[in-house]
């Protein structure tokens, strides 16, 4: 009774109001996206009035509106659309994706806030910007994508490390990598920092992630956004978000590509007729007519073993044994979808990559669970969890003999295998081809890695965040060398360690996020937040095995080393922040975080990170509001402090002993000399940023300048060697980093069957030291020279200049100080008179990426070109590869330009067999390293709509993607980004038989249904 | 239901700022904290033990510290055939101020001093007997010592006997340093500094030390290193005395043959002093780099050349025919270094007998036998003919047949101011230089001349 009544007087009003208003009617329809499929959740508004509503589940709204009036359709991610009403009831729309991307949400910490308001310097990939890389190292996928942010590929190994530079390194000797934060999770990278694992070289932190598991990955780049990790943000945080389910019936996506891949380049030997011609005359050139022509010929009797030199029965390209056509497999599959109160995505991945380089394998499973669900208005809770395994077998790290690449020293004469195929055991080194069937070097990694996260609302503007993480990193590494391996005198070896490293992340915030009187948008986070790091590492290692079929550490009838260690640190913060806007136009904000850490001095535990920011959205002014061209334009600023707690291990403080054996009897030595004030490196960054769109963001972009100034450098200063310890890790000196970048985006064309749109970016970034310890003092670590006024670890070195046409001597210039601050330009043979000076910079100094997306129809092509100028190689096995034979590794073709009667003009010295002509460490072996590179080129087609619909696919489509496909250098040595995966911190920018990354091509398959 | 969450939340929030700050001070579980290091008497006996380890090391003793100057020193001896940069400068006489091997021997002799130091500066806590200190304390001068002289001898201008050797030596650090942040600066004290502390060191550890000490250092060793600094300094009487001393009265004599001297894994009746070498332990690079690879060795970095198979004559000497031929690349190598685990010979009898003649005969005494007749009873271990009378030439001759490439080839030309090659005794190629990381840290360093400045 009570209901009909209520219906009755409903309908009444209806009526009156209604009739109230004239011609208003119910105006109904759907609202899609751009593949068709409902889009529910979007805010439908009568333009002028507070009539809205938002559309259903199945994308249906209703709402009431009078004809004239204007229907406002406004949805995250999509453009928003205004349609007048008409006679017509029936408004069904469809959205397409906002480009422009100012009302993108930007993942910020601890929070996320509209990219229009954000008064900080963020970088945002998305995931379309992630897929389709051919590689198993996911940070390939930001490569000249963001202005500011520098991504060198090391080398080509399948497990190889990436380098990323955020604006810039902060530091010296300091960790330079950015701090990895996925889900909220700091992650570090467990292997780091220990000499007992792994073959020497780094391994990338990110290998176990896969692409397809990402949503965006926002790279946090000045102080302001930075310093809600305090501490460890001073080299830039890269944010990872994993996907969650979106609006809507489940979702399934499937993805597979099948590819091969080829070095980028191999450099070019000698062959035998060079290698004997060039070897005979440096022979006879060192040693007289008489004993070098003997020396020679009995040398290239033994190289040659059975085989006659005489004849060229040999001519043995190492290079070609050492590398091989590479291949990769990638499928992953992902299950998506949420509804009102629960939100699901389910993936798994498979990549299998053989590398470039023989005997390098990567075979990796990923699953990821990301779930959450609305318990109540208040209370929502999830869960996301994820799995992977990987198995990698390895080669040896740059330096040690048994790698492939140094293959390249045999000499053409020696073949590579007998003529029964087994490897030719009396070449120059020795042959990898030994440890190549006689060892393997196999990693298995396993990790797991879980958060667990409650959110509750106290009131719809103050809630209460609780995270909890855990991540457990497994890794085993099993080492056999056989009874015919190199250099075994043990009767084989096996090396076997385990690596467990558990951290945890207990974060707590809470956030109040409220629109006070229209006016004034506040937001504000408190939180505190507690890490804890643990590793434990041991290793066995055993010799002396009766046969090479036993090949674990129990096969062995002695053990004879074993290492047993832990490692723990801790952090503990407190963290706050507010944002405020007036108008949307005035925007501010503030951070502030206080940072404890156990691995500095006592007396230096706590660190406290400022930082404030504030921007002006000019174009929502008055005088601009209204301008057809100018559709944004925002000013921004920002200062603020952070730190960089990475500074070598777990323990850097301390004074240390350690437990020693001599003939099995207990000992102690001192390892490491104390400093109790050791404390965070502290880096100021200023920033200032405009922001535009012109032409209704037909041409965005942003403009940006930074000033990064970091004192208390951490480093780990070379100390007397007579006085007993080598380094001691101290608080010193100052750095100062600048650079601009610019980045432009252009919708060029936006008809309705073809798109094509640009992204520019290009930035600069000069650092330099201000001020050194002990007055300023030169430290020195190799070929590397941290000196004030210039860059940060510079090339320092003898000066090549070139040979004297009259005798073939190499030739140095003195460059010793004239007293009037000039340099003595004069040249000299012996090079222990020569002064070194500083001679070119290890890091680009200016760097960008073209990427250009055209899409026509159902086709879609994209490419990236990327480029780097002003840094630098030293190529330190260049004293063995391009020496003018002053030994009989195999020499690099240019040394057949070789100076040979008086009068030559050239650059490669008199061939001299044990010589030394131009064989000391010289700016000879350096050289710039410029670049552009096709990085990234996708094509592909999908299928049109009315032909998949039948299928009950909503895409199909079919694409080739390359990677590293043409390079345009005059680089000479593997490749302008190829550098030693063993160097310290301390000797950057070098190269040593790295192995040059691959060019990859693929043929790929997305399915979505 | 608010309220609770609310009291959970706030109540976990408060634990969370309470509980964890003591999280922070965390001890590292796998090394001793340096203020606790000096504390004990066993943590100072174990710090010498730790000395030997450090002594022991590739830099110097386990190896390069013997072969580096045995490669400046040789002419048509040996060749080296190795891939390695820095050994290949000291076989051609030219040496870069960076040489890797010049600043290892440099870096680990220092370390080894400043271990020895610190033992010697916490004596005072050793009190359980005064044998017991003593020991400790004749062990660490003798390492001291040791070192000393090894740095001296190859960094410094040679000494000339009879004169006051002010040429410049090495920095003389005889206290252990703890706290890094103070000055480390030091200059270069003269060659005649550096040798007074050494004797001092050593006399010294002669006093201290017991008779037999297992095989760590004991009294012989210590003379033995006198009787070695003396000959060096030209004093032939005192050189003659303490080669004498051990000779009579430490106990131990030559092996039966050349042969059972090298192939022991364990020390023998000759050796007087050795550092240890295990599967385990310690560092035995001679046998890296003069070993075939079946052998442990990289296939023979230092090949034995005709000119030193020359300096033999009689053929019957079985030290004439103690090399081998790799069949993987038919280089000869010598037989003195076949056993991996072989401990580093640092004094032998054999060398004891050498000094002893070689004083008689320039003295003409004949303490404890007549040189002749011990230089022909050393002869006669290897099967090699007697010789019928002696002259300097000789003897200088018979050390380089007994003690090749045991690292004695380079002090014994620069004592007898010999050539090597066109160089002479005193060339600045055969000291090496003040390696660039002592020179770009310490402005007080003075750099070798022939080394630029």
């Amino acid at each position: 009774m009570k209901t009909k009544l209520k219906l009755v007087l409903t309908l009444f009003l209806v009526l009156i109001v209604q009739n109230s208003f004239g011609q208003e009617k119910m105006v109904t329809g759907t609202v899609t996206d751009e593949n068709s499929l409902p889009l529910p959740g979007v805010n439908v508004l009568v333009k002028g009035t507070t009539t809205g509503t938002q559309t259903d589940f199945d994308g249906n709204y209703t709402i009431r509106a009078n004809e004239g009036q204007t229907l406002v359709f406004s949805f995250l991610g999509q453009r928003t659309v205004e349609v007048t009403v008409t006679a017509s009831n029936t408004i069904s729309i469809e959205m397409k994706e906002d480009a422009s991307q100012l009302d993108e949400v930007v993942v910020v910490g601890y929070g996320t806030q509209s990219k229009r308001t954000l008064t900080d310097a963020i970088s945002r990939l998305s995931s379309e910007d992630i897929v389709d890389v051919p590689n198993p190292n996911l940070q390939n996928a930001l490569v000249a994508k963001a202005a500011g942010v520098q991504v060198t590929q090391t080398n080509g190994k399948a497990e190889g490390g990436i380098n990323i530079r955020v604006r810039g390194a902060a530091s010296v000797s300091g960790g330079t990598q950015p701090l990895y934060v996925l889900d909220g999770i700091p992650l570090i990278d467990p292997s780091g920092g220990i000499d007992d694992v792994g073959n020497g070289a780094a391994t990338n932190p990110l290998l176990t992630l896969s692409a397809n598991e990402i949503e965006s990955i926002d790279i946090l780049k000045d102080a302001s956004s930075a310093a809600i990790y305090g501490a460890r943000g001073a080299n830039g945080v890269v944010l990872i978000t994993t996907k969650r389910g979106k609006q809507g019936k489940a979702k399934f996506a499937i993805n597979m590509a099948q590819g091969f891949s080829q070095p980028t380049n191999k450099r070019e030997w000698l062959n035998a007729d060079q290698y004997i011609e060039l070897f005979t005359e440096a022979a006879i050139n060192g040693l007289g007519e008489v004993d070098g022509r003997a020396e020679a010929e009995g040398t290239f009797d033994f190289l040659a073993g059975d085989t006659d030199w005489r004849t060229r029965e040999v001519d043995q390209n190492w290079s070609d044994e050492a590398f091989q056509n590479g291949y990769t497999t990638d499928a992953d599959f992902s299950v998506s979808g949420a509804d009102a109160k629960t939100s699901y995505f389910f993936s798994g991945a498979y990549n299998n990559t053989e590398a470039t380089i023989r005997d390098n394998q990567l075979e990796r499973i990923t699953a990821r669970t990301n779930l959450s669900h609305q318990f109540s208005d208040r209370f929502k809770a999830g869960m996301n969890m994820s799995f992977s395994r990987s198995e990698i077998d390895r080669i040896a790290g740059d330096n040690q003999f048994a790698t492939p690449l140094q293959a390249i020293a045999q000499s053409p004469l020696s073949p590579a295998r007998l003529a029964d195929g087994s490897p030719n055991p009396g070449t120059l080194y020795g042959n990898f081809l030994f440890d190549a069937e006689n060892a393997f070097f196999n990693t298995v990694i396993r990790r797991t890695l879980g958060k667990v996260f409650g959110e509750y609302s106290f009131i719809p503007s103050l809630k209460l965040n609780s995270d909890f993480s855990y991540d457990i990193y497994s890794q085993n590494e099993d080492n056999f060398r056989g009874q015919n391996s190199l250099f075994m005198s043990t009767n084989g070896q096996a090396f076997s360690s385990d690596l467990n490293s558990e951290s945890y992340t207990f974060s707590n915030y809470v956030t109040f996020d409220k629109r006070i009187a229209e006016r004034h948008n506040l937001n504000a986070v408190l939180g505190t937040e507690y890490i804890n790091y643990n590793r434990r590492i041991t290793s066995v290692t055993s010799q002396q095995f009766p046969s090479d079929d036993l090949n674990t550490v129990s096969g062995g009838a002695e053990v004879t080393a074993g290492t047993g260690i832990e490692l723990k640190s801790t952090f503990l913060s407190y963290f706050a922040r507010a944002t405020y806007s007036l108008d949307d136009k005035y925007l501010f904000k503030a951070s502030v975080r206080r940072d404890g850490s156990s691995r500095f001095g006592q007396n230096t535990r706590f660190g406290t990170f400022p930082a404030f920011s504030a921007g002006w959205i000019m174009s929502e002014e008055e005088f601009l509001k209204d301008s057809n061209t100018l559709s944004f334009l925002k000013l921004r600023g920002s200062w603020g402090k952070l730190g960089n707690a990475e500074i070598g291990g777990d323990y850097p403080s301390l004074f240390l002993f350690s437990g020693v054996s001599y003939n099995q009897r207990p000992g102690l030595a001192p390892i490491q000399p104390g400093n109790s004030n050791l404390t965070w490196e502290t880096t100021q960054i200023t920033d200032f940023g405009i922001e535009f769109g012109f032409l209704d963001s037909k041409i965005s972009g942003e403009l940006g300048y930074y000033i990064k100034d970091t004192e208390d450098l951490l480093f780990s200063v070379p100390l007397v060697p007579s006085s007993g310890a080598a380094t001691i890790n101290q608080n010193i000196g100052m750095l100062r980093g600048q650079g601009l970048e610019i980045a432009l985006n252009t919708r060029n064309i936006e008809t309705e069957h073809f798109t094509w749109t640009t992204n520019f970016n290009i930035s600069t970034n000069i650092t330099e030291l201000q001020s050194l310890p002990n007055n300023n003092a030169d430290i020195v670590n190799g070929e590397n020279i941290n000196r004030v006024g210039e860059t940060v670890a510079a090339f320092y070195l003898r000066e090549y200049a070139g040979v004297d046409p009259a005798n073939g001597d190499a030739l140095y210039y003195l460059n010793t100080d004239n007293g009037d601050g000039t340099l003595n330009r004069d040249t000299t043979t012996d090079i222990n008179e020569a002064s070194r000076i500083v001679a070119g910079n290890p890091f680009p100094e200016l760097f960008g990426g073209l990427t250009n997306t055209l899409l026509y129809k159902g086709f879609d092509m994209s490419f990236t070109f990327q480029g780097e100028w002003g840094a630098s190689i030293y190529n330190d096995g260049g004293r063995f590869q391009s020496v003018n034979a002053d030994f009989y590794d195999n020499q690099s073709v240019d040394q057949m330009n070789r100076w040979q009667q008086p009068g030559d003009i050239t650059n490669v010295p008199q061939a001299r067999l044990f010589g030394g002509n131009g064989s000391a460490p010289s700016t000879r072996f350096l050289a710039e390293a410029n670049f552009i590179r096709l990085r990234n080129f996708t094509l592909g087609y999908s299928l049109p709509t009315n032909v998949i619909d039948k299928m009950g696919i909503s895409k199909l489509r079919i694409y080739t993607a390359g990677l590293n496909l043409l390079t345009f250098t005059n680089y000479p040595f593997e490749d302008p980004e190829a550098r030693y995966d063993e160097a310290g911190a301390n000797n950057p920018g070098q190269t040593f038989y790295s192995a040059p990354p691959s060019r990859v091509i693929t043929l790929g398959l997305n399915i979505n249904f | 239901m608010k309220k609770l969450y609310t009291i959970i939340h706030l109540f976990s929030a408060l634990l969370i700022l309470t509980g964890c700050e003591n999280e922070l001070e965390v001890n590292p579980t796998d090394n001793l904290p340096g203020e606790l290091a000096f504390t004990s008497e066993s943590n100072i006996a174990a710090i010498l033990v730790g000395t030997y380890d450090e002594a022991g090391q590739v830099g110097t003793y386990g190896g390069r510290g013997i072969m580096l100057p045995d490669l400046l020193a040789a002419t048509n001896q040996v060749f080296w055939r190795g891939t390695f940069i820095d050994p290949r400068q000291a076989f051609e006489k030219r040496i870069l101020i960076d040489n890797f091997w010049v600043e290892g021997i440099w870096v680990n002799a220092y370390e080894t001093i400043n271990q020895a130091n610190l033992v010697i500066d916490n004596l005072e806590t050793v009190t359980s007997s005064p044998e017991e200190k003593n020991r400790i304390e004749g062990e660490a001068k003798f390492l001291r010592a040791l070192n000393y002289f090894d740095l001296v001898s190859t960094f410094g201008l040679p000494y000339e006997a009879g004169q006051s050797n002010t040429q410049l030596g090495v920095p003389l650090r005889i206290e252990g340093i703890i706290d890094y942040s103070q000055n480390l600066e030091i200059t270069r004290s003269s060659v005649e500094e550096v040798y007074t502390q050494i004797l001092i060191d050593a006399n010294d550890a002669y006093l201290l030390l017991p008779e037999s000490n297992s095989f760590y250092a004991d009294k012989y060793a210590a003379q033995a290193l006198l009787a070695k600094v003396y000959l060096q300094q030209g004093n032939f009487v005192s050189a003659r005395d303490a080669a004498n001393d051990v000779l009579v009265n430490s106990g131990h004599e030559l092996t039966g043959s050349f042969s059972e001297l090298f192939s022991a894994v364990s020390d023998t009746d000759e050796d007087i002093f050795t550092f240890q070498v295990t599967s385990q332990t310690g560092s035995q690079d001679l046998v890296n780099h003069h070993a075939s690879e079946i052998e442990g060795g990289r296939g023979g970095d230092i090949t034995i050349e005709d000119g030193y198979l020359a300096s033999f004559d009689d053929p019957a000497d079985e030290r004439a025919n103690f090399t081998y031929i790799n069949p993987a690349n038919e280089r000869r190598l010598t037989n003195k270094y076949r056993e991996q685990f072989a401990n580093i010979k640092i004094f032998r009898i054999g060398e004891m007998h050498l000094i002893r003649a070689e004083a008689n005969f320039v003295l003409g005494t004949t303490i404890g036998i007549d040189p002749l007749v011990e230089i022909n009873a050393l002869r006669g271990r290897s099967g090699a003919a007697p010789l019928l009378a002696l002259t300097y030439e000789l003897i200088f001759n018979e050390r380089q047949l007994e003690l090749a490439f045991e690292g004695k080839l380079l002090n014994d030309i620069k004592r007898t101011k010999r050539n090597v090659g066109a160089r002479p005794y005193n060339d600045n190629s055969l000291v090496f230089p003040i390696p660039q990381t002592e020179m770009d840290t310490n402005p007080s360093m003075v750099q070798n001349p022939g080394y630029g400045s």
